[in-house]
């Protein structure tokens, strides 16, 4: 067993922090894992805006969590042609996204309003907040430094 | 079967990301060593670095480094075996929202149960096969192991009060 020192980041800031890189020291890092594309994202932030006012749902509180969840949504769209929900684990992504069951809107959010990505909460959930619109402005801020 | 693990718990200000970054593609692309690593409990080195944060109205912020403990393991098998504490995996995605949401409520809740309890995060996209092994679904899906074995098993973004009493709950059953 070796023994490293390990600076690992911030996996992900929901808070209003950008990135910290102070320019005489640092230059801007590789990112490890692709963006989604922004037509893909401006895509899914549409939808999920009408999706919510349709459901009668509300975004969370930290749009940090929606921010984070339409980007997914956008980068599965990318990569498989839907958007797989991207709060789950699966053994066969292309075959999940061709069956559909968890393609957003999922199953059981058409059925019963259970969102549990976060996205779209019902104004009972303690975490829902006032909103049913999100801008590219905030999803850009709150997942800069990812 | 190559398996690497990235476990980092530990809120660090050091901006080296390219560390991180070349640490997880070494241990990718290294066929036959698996290599996990896990954080143990903060140090603050007497020397504090004055590291400048962007806020919304740029106020400098004096914020210490931190050095998180890295260890290298053969597999997720000997993590678990060689920890003396029950150990709190996380498994999570780039992309889940609620995983995000609870990154900063696992550091707080591993510095408050330093003693109690090893906190591990892994990455289901890197690690399918872990992933696999404990029949990961939702995500997140935290898992505490106690002896190697799953003790306890829950999903779902939570606040810190409740995870914490979840784990003190959980480990006062045995």
């Amino acid at each position: 067993m070796t023994l490293q020192l390990q600076a690992p980041s911030f996996a992900a800031s929901l808070s209003s922090f950008v990135s910290p890189l102070n320019r005489s020291t640092r230059r801007p890092v590789i990112r490890a894992k692709a963006e989604p594309s922004d037509k893909s994202v401006e895509i899914m932030r549409k939808f999920s805006e009408q999706y919510a006012r349709k459901s009668g749902t509300y975004f969370c509180v930290d749009k940090g969590v929606t921010s984070v969840v339409i980007k997914g949504l956008a980068d599965h769209k990318d990569s498989l042609g839907a958007p797989l929900c991207p709060c789950r684990h699966y053994d066969d992504k292309p075959a999940e996204a061709g069956q559909g069951f968890w393609n957003c809107p999922c199953v059981p959010m058409r059925e019963r309003k259970e969102c549990h990505c976060m996205l779209f909460l019902t104004p009972d959930n303690d975490f829902a907040g006032p909103e049913q619109a999100i801008s590219l402005e905030e999803i850009r801020e709150s997942t800069a430094n990812m | 079967m190559a398996v690497s693990v990235t476990a980092s718990t530990i809120l660090s200000l050091s901006s080296d990301r390219t560390t991180r970054l070349a640490a997880a593609a070494a241990s990718s692309s290294s066929s036959s060593c698996s290599k996990l690593s896990s954080s143990t409990s903060l140090r603050f080195p007497a020397q504090l670095r004055r590291v400048r944060i962007g806020t919304q109205d740029s106020r400098p912020r004096l914020l210490p480094p931190v050095e998180a403990k890295k260890q290298t393991f053969s597999s997720f098998q000997d993590l678990l075996a060689t920890s003396e504490k029950p150990v709190l995996v996380d498994f999570y995605a780039t992309w889940c929202g609620p995983c995000q949401f609870m990154a900063p409520i696992l550091n707080e809740v591993s510095i408050t149960l330093n003693d109690k309890i090893q906190v591990v995060k892994i990455d289901t996209e890197k690690y399918p096969s872990i992933a696999d092994k404990y029949n990961i679904q939702a995500l997140p899906t935290f898992i505490i192991f106690k002896d190697g074995e799953p003790f306890d098993r829950f999903e779902g973004a939570m606040t810190a009060d409740q995870l914490v009493e979840r784990i003190e709950t959980t480990l006062k059953v045995k």
